[in-house]
């Protein structure tokens, strides 16, 4: 029933190209910023690329992070951010280096915020994201000159930003502005930059389609609320209009949080990519990649080429993933060895007796009455 | 002494009469099928001598992926065989154990223990060990392995750890010594002389 409206969307998208700039940029300033509708770019929204010849050799540098979030009721009060990462050269032939960079914190400072609360795992999450760029850009050091491409598993925007209203705002802050000088370490050395949706939801573009079929006095909450494409996703539209290898238009990530991004020169742009198996990626990468044509094909034929063998999602992303992911093994051997440690310094390390009692209980056989 | 010897792997599990190690590739010094190698036990007062009869590497979900996809890579293949964690297993047969100087030829009387370090015997250590063949009838009698193919190709490096004007004798001593453990067994017999024949025959 709902993908019986795609060639309606799709007629809506190339409609966009009909319209006068200034009319659409009337209607979006109109919807106002709390409309999540992708802004349009100077390329047509209907159109479709082919991905350029790859450079012979070119680095392409993955991150990804995982953590463990403080467990009040475990023996020691700590958490853990552990961050995987590849630098692979492609065209070498020789194996990638990889890095897995764990790090443990446990001091009051890192565990309690400035009101005394325990950290909240959101700011944990938010952490990670940063160290994730922190260390796309430390690998991005060694390549300084030569073409590269840094790699996220995840969007560009700081979903952090967004929360900002449960959160203490210093350390959101602080957060954000560790982020967007990674950012910047990035650009200045010359790499480029892309993060990397699989199996995107957003129908950010559905949404300015829909847009571009509302007259102007028309456009308000309720007629935006009233779209005939809700349900379907911007991935089910590109399936249709992008054979292997294309990538979409460039659009404008419609975000408030994308605000602070464009005040630090990173706006953040997207589009979205075919790759092996009909997979369709949602690809963000920052203005300054957006509108640098060489940095821009080679986000598109990198991922393209780096996505043939493992289903149509980026291989550097997946080893990132496998490097930096936390077993369940894992994590109850460091408990047990800071547990340990404590002991050595005369800490008695004890789970909470809630924990404890939980621990007794599943072992247990159930009496029936 | 054991410091100078090439690590090839660590015991995971172990009985007596044999172990499995275990070591992560790109190890320079991989076991052979054939190869002789010590695993401590007793807490450094013996070592179990093994006899490697099997090497397995395991596989999982995302090499299956690689394995039957188009469009891998170089970068992606030496990724695959030099950095993901996925271990070489390898199986030993115990065909005896040495304490102190004095190789014995029987089962040890405790096996070694997990993550024991396990060493590539020497090629003198080598040539002491097979000096007495009285571990044939250990790796003979062992059901469900290669026996033939085991024993063959242990001999044949026995030989190639001696010099060469001693290899000829030495492989025409072990042959002897096979016909009289398998007399009841000559197509067996006969098998086993065929495999160790190409090195008798070499001048």
């Amino acid at each position: 029933m709902l993908a019986g409206k795609l060639p309606q969307l799709e007629a809506a998208l190339a409609g966009l190209e009909t319209l006068d700039p200034q009319s659409l940029a009337a209607r979006i300033a109109k919807a106002g910023d709390r409309w999540p509708g992708a802004r349009p770019t100077a390329e047509p929204a209907n159109s479709a690329f082919d991905p350029p010849p790859l450079p012979p050799s070119y680095h392409l540098l993955a991150a990804d992070g995982s953590q463990i979030h403080p467990d009040r009721h475990a023996g020691a009060l700590f958490y853990l951010i552990n961050i995987g990462s590849l630098h692979l050269v492609a065209g070498s032939g020789a194996a990638p280096q990889t890095h897995t960079r764990p790090a443990l914190f446990h001091e009051p400072a890192d565990l309690y915020d400035e009101f005394g609360g325990l950290i909240p795992n959101e700011l944990i999450d938010g952490r990670r994201d940063a160290a994730e760029l922190g260390e796309l850009a430390r690998l991005a050091q060694a390549t300084a000159g030569e073409p590269s491409l840094a790699l996220l598993d995840n969007g560009l925007i700081l979903w952090l930003v967004l929360q900002v209203r449960d959160q203490p705002k210093r350390a959101v802050d602080e957060i954000l502005r560790r982020y967007l000088g990674h950012l910047r370490e990035l650009r200045d050395l010359g790499a480029a930059v892309a993060g990397v949706i699989d199996r995107p939801r957003h129908a950010n573009v559905a949404s300015l389609a829909h847009l571009g079929e509302l007259p102007l006095e028309s456009v308000d909450d309720a007629s935006l609320k009233a779209s005939p494409y809700l349900g379907l996703t911007d991935r089910a539209l590109f399936d249709r209009q992008l054979a292997h290898g294309q990538r979409s238009a460039v659009f404008i990530h419609g975000s408030p949080v994308n605000r602070d991004f464009d005040k630090a020169g990173h706006q953040v742009h997207f589009y979205y990519l075919k790759t092996a198996g009909d997979t369709v990626l949602r690809v963000e990468i920052p203005v300054w990649v957006a509108n640098n044509p060489r940095l821009l094909g080679l986000t598109q034929a990198a991922i393209l080429a780096d996505s043939a063998a493992t289903d149509g999602f980026p291989y550097a992303l997946a080893r990132a993933h496998e490097l930096a992911v936390i077993g369940q093994a894992e994590r109850t051997q460091l408990e047990s060895m800071l547990a340990d440690a404590l002991l050595r310094h005369g800490l008695p390390a004890r789970p909470s007796t809630k924990a404890a009692a939980k621990r007794w209980l599943t072992g247990r056989r159930r009496h029936r009455v | 002494m054991t410091q100078d010897l090439p690590l090839i792997g660590r015991v995971t599990r172990c009985s007596l009469r044999g172990f499995v190690g275990a070591l992560r590739l790109p190890e320079p010094d991989m076991p052979a099928f054939g190869a002789l190698c010590s695993a401590e036990a007793q807490q450094g007062a013996s070592q179990v001598i093994g006899l490697i009869y099997d090497i397995a590497i395991q596989d999982d979900e995302f090499a299956r992926q690689i394995a039957s996809a188009e469009g891998v890579s170089a970068e992606q293949i030496a990724d695959h065989q030099a950095n993901r964690q996925i271990p070489i297993e390898f199986s030993a047969l115990a065909v005896g154990y040495r304490q102190g100087a004095t190789f014995h030829y029987s089962l040890p009387a405790q096996p070694p223990l997990s993550l024991a370090p396990i060493y590539a015997l020497p090629a003198t250590d080598v040539v002491g060990f097979t000096r007495q063949l009285s571990f044939l009838p250990l790796i003979l009698s062992a059901g469900g392995l290669p026996s033939d193919e085991l024993l063959a190709a242990a001999l044949q490096g026995a030989a190639r750890a001696r010099p060469e004007a001693e290899r000829r004798a030495f492989l025409v001593e072990a042959g002897r010594a096979c016909s009289r453990l398998l007399t009841d067994d000559l197509g067996r017999l006969d098998n086993l002389l065929q495999a160790l024949r190409p090195q008798v025959s070499r001048p």
